[in-house]
């Protein structure tokens, strides 16, 4: 218990995607930032069609681009007007593994991401993003549904 | 099935059960398109009869062929002069190794073990001696080795194998004539001539509601490929190297190429993958799947033999290295092109062509599948897999904490 009570986290990756789950996630970061005074990155990810075709491929990262950057400004205008900076970034891959990726990379000590109603078929095929950054995180990792 | 309307509301309802697939699974909209057409086809031979889809209607056969020109156009679009300027020795040597391993030992492995004729082993080497730009580029992307030296001159030498496939494609079926001549000095004069003209001309009368740029790529694509056809070769071809040659310049106008993108998705790839899967024979490939398993190992052993130790001499690592190979042993929408040019020109029969696409389709599929399980240089998968049982929830009382400050 002792050591919980001085968890402190300097260091905030969300997982956001536009979803009502990833909305809440950045509620929680923001929640837990003006707490710690942490600092915050949300992180979308693109994840291209396999086995992508090259104009399929350059359209699904353009749209990816345009729907996560009108969400991502509005998260971070939520986020200031709670005296909270967000930083933003988008990737490409499997949003599970750019997620632990970057986490490990840039030495974050705590992910957040929303957890999607995906039905069991889904998970058999695609596997949960909140599974498997759950699975190999190297930090704490917290699940909003 | 006479009712042009109708004929054209169960294309378009196929392509959005393609497209509704492919959201689902997140797969290729492509690969979707082909099954979606093969299943189709056999759902509908079986249960209704003759005529099936109607896929050789005069109008489905130009829409398919145009999405083929455009959609290869667009591919060569993306070349980037820039990386390819400094690094075509090493894209060149991993390139052409890439297209000269599969295609001679495609067609060799065609004509001496399935004892499939001169020509049809031939245009079994040129459609699986394909790679995928794109599934390399994905790859490059998500590990972002796409800024590096390496990356780039992988990136490069995939546009040379592709080159090498489309050259192929174009002049190794037909016989060298004065129209041959006709079309290659033409096309040289073309190719020079477009860089400096098209930029030019969009900048005086573009920009207008009237989509004067669409037209005139349209017109350039349809003139070179109606050439490229009265040559005897495919209209593919010069698609390619239009884009190719126009990569620096219209590839750079981001609204133009994302009108063509609309235009492409929207109305004519659809019809050109649910045509290509409908001509795959289902019976075909039940009565003889050793051909498929054949065929398949023919491609994947070409493209490894010929590429892992290329890739290694670049200084890849063992790991790195296969993956690389595994991804450039990937290619679908060129190798279901040279298949289809196949059949159209009766160089290889319906059940060769559904063993072709089926390889290639598997080729796409099952390398990708192969390298996520088994080769992903994702160098934080054995960290991460070491530290599982470490991996941690959040522990509940923390968010308490957090809450209660």
């Amino acid at each position: 218990m002792e050591h919980r009570r001085h968890t402190r986290f300097q260091k905030i990756l969300i997982g956001y995607d536009g979803s009502e789950q990833s909305e809440k996630a950045v509620d929680a970061a923001i929640s837990i930032a003006r707490c710690h005074d942490a600092y915050v990155l949300a992180l979308a990810v693109a994840r291209p069609p396999e086995p992508p075709t090259s104009v399929e491929l350059e359209a699904t990262l353009d749209d990816a681009r345009e729907h996560f950057e009108a969400g991502l400004k509005k998260v971070v205008e939520r986020a200031q007007d709670q005296g909270v900076t967000i930083e933003t970034d988008f990737a490409v891959g499997h949003p599970g593994e750019q997620l632990i990726h970057r986490a490990e990379e840039e030495h974050f000590d705590l992910i957040i991401v929303g957890r999607r109603g995906t039905s069991l078929f889904q998970k058999m095929i695609l596997g949960s993003v909140s599974e498997r950054v759950l699975r190999y995180a190297h930090c704490p990792v917290m699940v909003v549904k | 099935m006479e009712n042009v309307w109708v004929l054209a509301a169960l294309w378009v309802g196929l392509a959005l059960i393609a497209t509704l697939l492919a959201i689902w699974f997140k797969i290729s909209t492509a690969l979707t398109e082909i099954v979606v057409g093969t299943v189709a086809q056999f759902v509908i031979m079986a249960f209704i009869g003759h005529g099936g889809l109607g896929a050789k209607a005069g109008w489905v056969t130009f829409l398919a062929g145009a999405g083929a020109v455009v959609l290869t156009f667009l591919a060569g679009a993306e070349l980037d002069s820039v990386i390819f300027r400094t690094k075509w020795k090493e894209a060149t040597v991993v390139g052409l190794v890439g297209f000269f391993g599969p295609f001679l030992g495609c067609a060799a492995i065609a004509h001496y073990v399935l004892h499939w004729g001169a020509r049809p082993s031939w245009l079994a080497g040129v459609a699986l001696s394909t790679t995928s730009v794109a599934v390399v580029y994905a790859v490059m992307l998500e590990l972002g080795f796409n800024k590096t030296d390496f990356g780039k001159a992988i990136l490069a030498s995939c546009f040379i194998n592709d080159i090498g496939t489309v050259i192929a494609l174009g002049l190794i079926f037909s016989p060298f004539t004065l129209k041959t001549l006709i079309f290659v000095v033409v096309s040289v004069l073309v190719f020079a001539a477009l860089p400096f003209v098209t930029p030019r001309f969009f900048h005086k009368y573009g920009g207008r509601v009237s989509e004067l740029e669409a037209k005139y790529l349209l017109f350039v694509l349809f003139a070179m490929g109606g050439l490229a056809v009265w040559a005897g070769s495919e209209a593919v071809l010069p698609a390619y190297m239009i884009g190719m040659v126009l990569a620096g310049t219209i590839g750079k106008d981001h609204i133009l190429v994302r009108r063509l993108r609309t235009l492409t998705f929207g109305l004519l790839t659809p019809f050109y993958f649910l045509r290509a899967g409908s001509f795959v024979s289902v019976p075909a490939l039940l009565a003889a799947p050793l051909v498929f398993v054949v065929l398949f190992f023919a491609k994947m052993f070409s493209k490894i033999v010929g590429l892992l130790p290329t890739v290694r001499a670049f200084q890849y690592q063992r790991e790195e290295g296969l993956y690389y190979t595994l991804m450039m042993s990937t290619g679908l929408t060129f190798g279901t092109i040279s298949a289809l040019f196949g059949l159209n020109h009766n160089i290889i029969t319906e059940a060769q062509y559904s063993f072709l696409v089926a390889t290639v389709i598997g080729s796409a599929v099952i390398p990708t599948v192969i390298a996520n399980a088994f080769f992903m240089p994702r160098h934080l998968l054995p960290k991460a897999a070491k530290t599982t049982k470490q991996a941690q929830a959040l522990p509940l009382e923390v968010l308490a904490d957090a809450d209660a400050d």
